[in-house]
Formats: C-alpha cells, structure tokens, sequence
C-alpha cells in the first residue's frame, strides 16, 4: 500500500454516502439524511437506521445537503458520527487517512469547515479532499491505460456536471453544471401524479422508487408519445403500479404487462404510469420542459467539449463516461450516444461507457488511488495542518 | 339560486383577468423553488421535545475550542448558513470565473417542447389567462377548474 495508513474513502453525495474501507470490494450506501416517520414517534433515524422502521409512509426528510452543497452541518455531523462510530465502521481516527469527495466549485467557506470538522473534531490522520468525479476519471484511467483523455458526466441527485478531464486533471473552464438531478425528477413526478391522479407529495420514498422502478429515457419521443395514447392492449407504455401499504405489501411494485388493468385488486392502491416513464427521465435532456432554461446533457457534453483545446476534442468524444445515480435508468446511455453523435462534428467518433454501477463507480476510484504512489504526495496530515493552518489545504486541494 | 349565479359570475370574471409578466415569473420561480423543496408537509415531531439534553453539536465543539484560537464569527453562524448566503460570500471573496456561477449551461440552442399541463401529450395550446399549456378542451376544462389562477398569490 502506498499509505502507511488504513484509508476510508467516503464518496460525500447529497443523496448517499458511498462509503468503506479502501480495501473493501464495495462500498456500503449510507443515505445522508436524518429522518422522521410518523409511526415512529420516539426517535428519528440517522442514515440507514430507516431500513429499520416498517411504516415509512410519510417520511420527513433532514438533509445535510442544499443545491448540491453541504450547508448544515448539525445534520451531517450526526451522520458522520453514525457511520464513522461504533454502530457502523467504528474507525480509529488517529490511525486512518480520509479521502473524501466534494462538489465542483466547492465554496472556501465549505472546505473550511470540513477540514476543521475532520481534523480538529474527528482527528483523521490524513486527509484528501478530491471531486468524485476526479475519482471516476483515475479509475477509467486505470482500465483504460492507452486513453489520456475522458469526459466524466455526473448526474447525481442535486445537478448533474459534465467534466473533461486530461491526463486525470480536471479543465475548470470547460466545467458545466445543469441544475437537474434526481431530486428534481423526483419532486417534478410527486408533482404531476398528485395532480393527475393521487395526492402524493408527502410520500417522497416510495415516489422515488416508483421513478426507480418504472422511468427509463425514451430513444424514440415521438413513438413512445403516439404509443402512449393508444387505448387498452395497444398501449404497451402504461404500467399500473402497485403501492405499498406497509401491512400486506411493504414494498411497491410493477404489474407485469399481462396484468396491467388500471383497477387495484381489493384493497390495493394504485398509480398508473404512463407518458410519466420517459417524460420524467426527459427533464435531463430538455430541462426547458419544466421551465429551467438550461441546457441538456447531450447539448452541454458538446458545449463542454468545444471549450477545450481542438486536439483533445476527439479524444473527449471517444471517451465518455457517464456515472451517478441517474445514468441507472434504462437507455440512459443509447440516448446520450444518439443525441452527442447527431450534434457532434461528423468527423469525430464517439464512444460512451456506461460502468456496471454508476453510483459506486467513484468510490472505487478512491479505493484505487488509495494504492497509488502519488497518493501520499497529494494527501495533507494532521501534523501538516496544525503547523501549516488551513491555507496550506486550500492550495493543495483544487476541489 | 342567487348564490349560483353570484359564483358563475365570479368565475367569468375570474376568468376574464390575464395574469401580468410578473406574476407569471412568480409562479414559475414558485414552481421551480418546488423541485428543490425537500418536504412538502410539516415535521411530524414537531411538537415533541426530544432529548433536551443530549448536548448539541455546537456546544460540544464550541467546548473543545474554547481554550484555540477564537474565531471571529460565532460558532452557530458559521456552521448554519444556508445556500444563499454561502454563494453570496463566495462570489465576494474570490469572483474570477471558472467558479460555480459560470459553470452553469446556457439555454438550449434548440425549440422547447410544448406539453399538456393537465395530462402531460403534446401540446398546441396557450390558456389565454394564465399562460399554461394545454392540449384539447376537456384539459383546458380541468386546468380552469383546478391550477388556473387558483394559486396565483
Ligand atoms: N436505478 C435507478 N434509476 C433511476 N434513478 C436512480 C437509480 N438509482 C439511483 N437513482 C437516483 O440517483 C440519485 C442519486 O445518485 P447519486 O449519484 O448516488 O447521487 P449523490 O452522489 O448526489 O448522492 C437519486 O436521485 C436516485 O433516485
Ligand atoms: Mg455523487
Ligand atoms: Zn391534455
Ligand atoms: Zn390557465
């Protein structure tokens, strides 16, 4: 190991903590947020402590996170205390090196108060504070060892980022955010089916799985538009979902095909998706849909790209990875190959990877760079910050 | 009878009246607020008390400081300072793009697409009032009986 230290990577996502020991095969998935049930009224449960309740119909959400960046730290402290503590990791501070990732851009008042908090508060050994996507691209720098370039796109839960990255160092000009991420996917669904059919916006949980479960992007709109006006067999879109109720069904699920009447079974209730599973996932790609006048994925990959010098251009074309959350949806990764090949250069190839988990695919990244021989030059011990102080951190991590 | 025709009445005029620009940006800034809200009902244990005395976060790190180095703002504000303010001072103390607001996308160069606000297919119309789109009459019917100006405050 290059460090002479156990590492913990902690993959800090406004959604998830992708969390766990440098040396683990996967992380753990930690949600970042506290959150209270109405049936529980004696405690309200840290991270993953939700998975104990049984009825989490709903549920109140406490997140650390706001726009993607971390602002409430009482929240986030008590998660941190969780997962680092003994209910969880039970780490030895003074024996163990953090790598930890940041938002693109990450205010200097935020880096502050992280390093002060892990250093003087935790007491880590060492630390990294790095962007996850940087993670990402070490890693697909690892598999793909002749590439010299790659274009991480991040579509998490606050906004999705579209970095290109040579040699494995990011170019901060060629940054671009588009405020749309799951969250808002899911908001804008709680949105529509609460208008449309059932009053739904409490139920932020299971509205989340319902998206999880049945969206998927449309690779053909106008087919999927006409198909999903058709009437009774011909309409092979609608989909009824079947919601929990926590007492016979604790968990909703799809109707398979066959089954799909649009009328619950006795005291079932159900929410009929229809144009909702590819009109939800579309906000990525047309965020004017719901009025943010950004652009898509596909127009900012390009946007992006056409910021960096000419000769690595086709490079970034060749190389696209696309990682978070939301690159799980279905087709997530021939829309994005269709839209950049139709609006990129003829002359260029593109090619688009899609990594078997999207969501952990930075994590193990920083599990990686945990064994590099770089790594000990790139992280900052606690001996350093406390006779250099806090500039010292804010040079040496370009976060 | 008399109430009847009093409330047809208002809805006519109700009707009559056409959203200015401004008020159409207030709704649509409300509904964009919408997709960041976190909750959409009250705290659930909002009216009980908990663990009153379990100490909090601030008074266990501000305990450990006492004896470093004072820093010049007080604790509580340092560490609660929502998005807003944040972003505010970032751009104070150090403006020179690349930083969080230039990384944002532009508009799209391309048309937007119009779809139904009541059942979601494409759309070819504008209610005249309030500016949302619609798709056939019996989506305008529903869109005047429910979201049309309705929540327009
Ligand atoms: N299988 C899936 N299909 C669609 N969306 C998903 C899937 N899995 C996760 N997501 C969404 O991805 C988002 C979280 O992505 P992630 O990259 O973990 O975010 P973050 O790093 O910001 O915590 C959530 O909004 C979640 O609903
Ligand atoms: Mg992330
Ligand atoms: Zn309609
Ligand atoms: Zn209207």
């Amino acid at each position: 190991m290059a460090l002479d230290v156990k590492t913990f990577v902690l993959d800090n996502g406004a959604y998830t903590e992708k969390c766990g020991y440098s040396t683990q095969a996967e992380p753990r998935i930690i949600p970042n947020c506290i959150t209270k049930a109405k049936s529980e009224r004696r405690r309200p449960f840290i991270g993953d402590q939700i998975d104990d309740c049984k009825d989490i119909s709903g549920l109140f959400y406490i997140l650390p996170f706001q726009k993607g960046y971390l602002v409430n730290w009482e929240v986030e402290k008590q998660v941190w205390d969780y997962t680092f503590g003994q209910d969880v990791f039970n780490i030895d501070f003074g024996e163990t090196c953090l790598i930890v990732t940041e938002p693109y851009f990450n205010f200097t008042s935020i880096q502050e108060n992280m390093t002060e908090i892990l250093f003087e508060e935790y007491q880590f050994h060492s630390l990294l504070r790095i962007n996850a996507g940087t993670l990402s691209a070490h890693r697909y720098h690892k598999e793909n060892p002749n590439e010299l370039c790659c274009l991480v796109v991040e579509s998490g839960y606050s906004f999705t980022h579209i970095v290109p990255y040579i040699k494995g160092k990011k170019l901060k000009n060629a940054i671009r955010r588009i405020n749309v991420g799951g969250k808002a996917l899911t908001n804008h669904l709680k949105d529509i089916i609460s208008y449309r059919q059932l009053h739904v916006m409490d139920e932020t949980y299971v509205m989340n799985q319902v998206k999880e479960d049945v969206c998927y992007v449309s690779t053909q709109f106008d087919h999927d538009m006409s198909v999903a006006r058709k009437k009774g067999k011909d309409n092979t879109i609608i989909r009824d979902y079947v919601l929990p109720d926590y007492t016979v069904i604790k968990r909703g699920y799809v109707r398979p095909l066959e089954e799909t009447t649009g009328k619950p079974k006795d005291n079932e209730q159900i929410i009929r998706m229809n144009n909702e599973r590819f009109m939800v996932p579309e906000l990525l790609f047309h965020p004017s849909d719901i009025g943010v006048q950004e652009m898509g994925i596909p127009e900012a990959i390009v946007h992006s790209i056409q910021a960096t010098p000419e000769e690595v251009q086709p490079h970034l074309y060749k190389n696209i990875l696309l990682t978070g959350g939301n690159a799980c949806f279905p087709f997530f990764k021939t829309r994005v190959y269709s839209d950049v090949r139709a609006f990129a250069p003829e002359l260029y190839d593109v090619s688009v990877t899609l990594p078997e988990n999207p969501v952990t695919f930075a994590w193990h990244g920083g599990s990686l760079l945990s064994e590099n021989e770089e790594a000990p030059k790139m992280i900052v011990s606690k001996k350093m910050y406390e006779e250099n102080g806090m500039n010292l951190c804010l040079e040496k991590f370009d976060v | 009878m008399g109430d009847k025709r009093e409330s047809s009445r208002v809805k006519e005029v109700n009707q009559q009246r056409v959203l200015d620009k401004a008020a159409r940006k207030r709704r649509q800034r409300k509904a964009l607020d919408a997709l960041e809200q976190d909750n959409f009902h009250d705290d659930p244990h909002a009216n009980l008390v908990m663990h009153k005395k379990a100490p909090k976060f601030e008074e266990t790190l501000e305990s450990k400081k006492r004896n470093r180095r004072l820093k010049s703002e007080p604790f509580k504000q340092r560490f609660r300072k929502n998005f807003t303010v944040l972003l505010e001072e970032e751009q104070l103390n150090s403006s020179d793009p690349p930083n969080y607001l230039s990384a944002c996308v532009p508009p799209s160069k391309f048309p937007e697409h119009h779809f139904c606000s009541v059942c979601g297919f494409p759309s070819n119309y504008t209610c005249i009032p309030c500016g949302a789109r619609y798709c056939c009459v019996k989506c305008l019917g529903t869109h005047r009986d429910t979201r049309c100006l309705k929540w327009t405050a």
